[in-house]
């Protein structure tokens, strides 16, 4: 029994690292500028407008207060063509721009060069006296920062025209940063010409270190750390902590609901098998199982929380205002009331599912043959059912858990968004509404933790209740 | 001697092929025990005519007359408007961007709700009951399940919806199906001791597997995403995959002749195949789901089956799992290993056919399954396109406006009523397939 926990503790861990290993992948994948899509750097833009370098050294700490001015793995593979040290361009759709060049001409060095030449003629634009050519300075500037974030040819070469043009029309321009404009040209031309895409197809290896973004993320997700909101900035934890609470509370009851009126129906029902009570309870399980629960929540939420139909038997979705002075009693009962609906959401489903293997599993056990010997011996008919059947149709419910929990669990994401309960789900919801992807990201782990946990449990419960069950192998 | 042999294999074939399980026997039986299950019959039908309104939407709801007779010329604009979306004809000058409604017919034939779903009925918008006053020209115009805040026809609506329904249920149950069917022949029919290869070809396969990606793939990053043409670059790209990989398994089988590189590993791929399942089941589905859908930049229902074919696969491997490590052991299995098949041919043509029918009780799950994510994903917003009217996103529309109960009811009939069919025949076919069930 020992080694058996142990066994499924060390596989509970390697499902953990993958799992966050996937849950780092595809949030590098998320759409948009981590930098100013995650923070309120945007209402700060306006005041940098005018100082780009400011504008450059907030983004820039912004970035690394992140932690983005890290190799985002342990290791890369990539072609020879890529530099090791691309993780350093903080700005990322600069680096995106710069990925994209790469893996068109393989030509790193030259590529450089050509960013370079594009900052060198930024800084020497900002010589450009103010009063003479204000007009030219802005127009240069414009066209530099689209030159940074794009590579496709036909955008690359409007601005590179538009270039052209200020300088031609102006020859005072020309005096400041004409020389700079040069390099920058032919920087962009050595680009076009020197490509060396057989770079592109030498691979390499490259081994970064514990210093990298998924380490601290991972290590610091462990010991509670979750990082940020984008919403609000406050911690993910907090956000989080008040959440959880709510959803648990609801699946406990949901699920405790369920199994206590599942399992007496399913008795019941095998016993009188073939009776009307047995094919009609059989009919409304059915029908009850394939209930769409969020139009279930839909209606009762229509129906039974607004006066429209003359049924407004609860109170209006949310958990409503109950202030802590009042007694305990009638908070719970305020809650309750609140609650109701929602639970009862969430556990029919499971409730039928549940009562249809119960029903099930007695019937398979009443054909055994220790059941006959009861029945031979003189038994009555109760015990029989209650002293031997029941109990021994009782184990493989209890496997049952580790396949209900996350169904409710998944089942909670809409019914809590719905009902308006500040649980776990609205959160995430929310969350991808708002885009704000530390929660997200921090909501998939811990459910998925917390239904791995929910099978262990139950695996742990099922050995513990059935000593047939042999976990020596 | 050798054309002896063939012979020989051939009857044998025959007679493998023949005696294997009666096969025309075998489905006549499923079909008899299915037939008697008068529920799952029922079901059986309602989905052939829920199929048939998917298939024949367009003439079943639309604002484009079936037939019309303008200017004693003759019209067909539902099967013109096909031709049209395929690029084969062009509407006539006259009929380029008019109000189908308002237009003057010598006769006409009006589908049977003369709406298309995304038609804006701007006299009825807010909310119009079925039992409301409607402005409408007649009868024939009356909104018969009500509108919603724009003045779309709900029943319009869910007609489309039953496509949109459908397609998602029974590609997204293909798509897990191909996967599942991968991953539980690996895991089954070669359980952890079947599957050998040399340690050469081991060695070789890991190396040659990133390498070959990164070739193939990565290298021609730029081919593929931006010079436009992504559908031949990726096909070019997973040709020159398994070019590359090819070469690797020949120079492995040149390499095998060494003894020290020869010796065969076994590979668990049942162990590791059940672990990497239980850890995917441990992801919340709908979660993941979700989450995935909203990270993807544009909306599209293929990005929809194929995610949610991708997440729900695990069931159909395990089935198939469960099946073939039962087949393998069957002695027309070994029969045909005795004969000296390649592996390949005993897993196709013997195997797997075999395997199949328990499956098909899962993809009756799972459709119905993959039919509720796709509604709950559309009641949540996410992942649908915005203008596509889906049973969901009229379901939403429900709770703009706590009065407007036909919002509610109607389309969450319409999927409860799939929903229950598909496990209606999920169930039939699971008494049906029942061996202990048959013989009483």
């Amino acid at each position: 029994m020992f080694r058996y926990l142990l066994k499924r503790i060390l596989i509970f861990i390697p499902t953990l690292l993958v799992i966050s290993l996937i849950a780092f992948g595809i949030s590098k994948l998320t759409p948009g500028d981590p930098v100013t899509s995650c923070g309120n750097l945007g209402g700060q833009d306006k005041t940098y407008l005018n100082d780009y370098f400011a504008a450059e050294l907030a983004y820039n700490q912004r970035a690394q207060s992140l932690g983005l001015d890290k190799p985002s793995f342990y290791f890369s593979f990539t072609s020879r063509a890529y530099p090791d040290t691309l993780y350093k361009v903080l700005n990322h759709p600069k680096r995106a721009a710069i990925a994209k060049l790469i893996s068109r001409y393989g030509n790193w060095p030259q590529i450089d060069h050509y960013f370079k030449a594009i900052d060198a003629l930024e800084i020497a634009s900002y010589q450009i006296p103010q009063s003479e050519v204000k007009n030219a300075k802005i127009e240069i500037r414009k066209a530099l920062s689209q030159l940074k974030i794009n590579y496709n040819d036909k955008r690359v070469n409007y601005e590179m025209k538009a270039l052209q043009k200020v300088f031609e029309k102006d020859s005072l321009v020309q005096k400041y940063v004409g020389q700079e404009s040069k390099a920058l040209f032919l920087a962009y031309d050595q680009m076009r010409n020197q490509s060396s895409t057989s770079k592109l197809f030498q691979p390499k290896f490259h081994w970064y270190g514990f210093d990298n973004q998924y380490h601290i993320w991972f290590t610091k997700f462990i010991t509670g750390d979750f990082g940020y909101s984008c919403q609000d900035g406050r911690p993910v934890k907090e956000r989080i902590k008040r959440a959880i609470g709510w959803t648990l509370i609801m699946n406990i009851f949901a699920l405790i609901l369920a199994f206590s009126i599942a399992i007496p129906l399913g008795v019941f029902s095998a016993q009188k098998r073939g009776s009307r009570f047995d094919k009609w309870t059989g009919l409304i399980l059915f029908v009850l199982y394939s209930l769409p629960g969020f139009w279930v929540a839909t209606l009762l939420v229509i129906f039974f929380t607004t006066p429209e139909y003359g049924m407004h038997w609860f109170p209006s979705i949310g958990l409503g205002d109950t202030s802590t002075d009042i007694p305990f009693w009638s908070r719970f009962w305020d809650r309750a009331s609140h609650l109701f609906l929602p639970i009862i959401c969430l556990s029919y489903g499971s409730l039928a599912f549940i009562a249809r293997q119960m029903r099930g599993g007695v019937l398979n056990v009443i054909q055994q043959d220790y059941i006959r010997t009861a029945r031979a011996k003189g038994q009555s008919e109760e015990i029989v059912l209650w002293k031997h059947a029941f109990r021994n149709s009782l184990f493989p419910i209890i496997t049952l858990i580790a396949l209900v929990f996350p169904a409710t669990i998944s089942g909670s994401v809409v019914i809590e968004y719905i009902f308006n309960i500040p649980g776990m789900g609205r959160e995430t919801i929310a969350a991808i509404y708002a885009k704000d992807w530390p929660i997200v990201f921090t909501i998939l782990l811990l459910t998925t933790g917390l239904t791995m946990i929910g099978t262990l449990i139950a695996d742990i419960l099922y050995a513990w209740a059935d000593p047939r069950v042999n976990f020596k192998k | 001697m050798l054309f002896f042999n063939k012979n020989k294999r051939r009857k044998a074939e025959v007679a493998l092929s023949k005696g294997g399980v009666d096969s025309i026997s075998y489905w006549a039986i499923v079909k008899k025990q299915f037939q008697k299950n008068t529920l799952a019959k029922w079901a059986l039908r309602v989905l052939m005519l829920l199929v048939f309104i998917a298939v024949f939407g367009d003439f079943l709801a639309n604002d484009k007359p079936i037939y019309c007779k303008i200017n004693q010329q003759s019209h067909f604009p539902v099967f013109k408007s096909y031709a049209v979306d395929m690029g084969l004809a062009k509407w006539p000058a006259e009929l380029v961007n008019v109000d189908w409604k308002d237009l003057e017919y010598e006769q006409k034939i009006l589908p049977l709700i003369p709406y298309s779903p995304t038609d804006l009925d701007l006299r009825n918008a807010h909310f119009k009951s079925p039992f409301d006053k409607q402005n409408v020209k007649g009868m024939r115009y009356w909104h018969w399940l009500g509108t919603d805040e724009l003045g779309r026809d709900v029943g319009s609506g869910l007609i489309h919806g039953t496509r949109v329904a459908l397609l998602v249920g029974i590609l997204a149950m293909g798509v897990a199906v191909l996967i599942g069917l991968f991953f539980g022949v690996l895991a089954g029919f070669f359980g952890d001791n079947g599957f050998k290869v040399s340690r050469i070809r081991l060695l070789l396969n890991l190396i040659g597997l990133p390498l070959s990606w990164l070739l193939a793939f990565s290298a021609r990053k730029y081919q593929i995403m931006e010079t436009g043409n992504f559908g031949i670059e990726i096909i070019k790209s997973i040709f020159f995959f398994s070019l590359i990989l090819f070469g690797i398994n020949l120079i492995a089988r040149l390499v095998e002749r060494f003894s020290f590189f020869k010796k065969r590993v076994s590979i668990p791929l049942d162990l590791g195949i059940m672990r990497f399942i239980e850890m995917l089941n441990s992801i919340p589905g709908l979660l993941i789901l979700i989450v995935v859908l909203a990270i993807l930049e544009q909306t599209s229902l293929v990005y929809l089956m194929v995610i949610i074919g991708f997440i729900s696969w695990t069931g159909i491997a395990r089935f198939i799992r469960a099946e073939l490590l039962r087949i393998r052991s069957l002695e027309y299995v070994e029969a045909a290993q005795a004969l000296g098949y390649p592996r390949l041919r005993i897993i196709f043509k013997h195997a797997i056919p075999n395997a199949l029918p328990p499956v098909l009780i899962t993809i009756a799950f799972g459709i119905a399954a993959a039919i509720l994510a796709e509604a709950t994903l559309s009641f949540l917003g996410i992942g649908i396109p915005l203008e596509k009217v889906t049973w969901g996103s009229l379901l939403t529309e429900a709770r703009k406006n706590a009065s407007a109960w036909w919002l509610a009811l109607f389309p969450g009939i319409a999927i409860f009523v799939t929903v229950t069919v598909f496990n209606l025949i999920g169930d039939g076919l699971t008494e049906a397939l029942d061996p202990k069930m048959r013989e009483q």
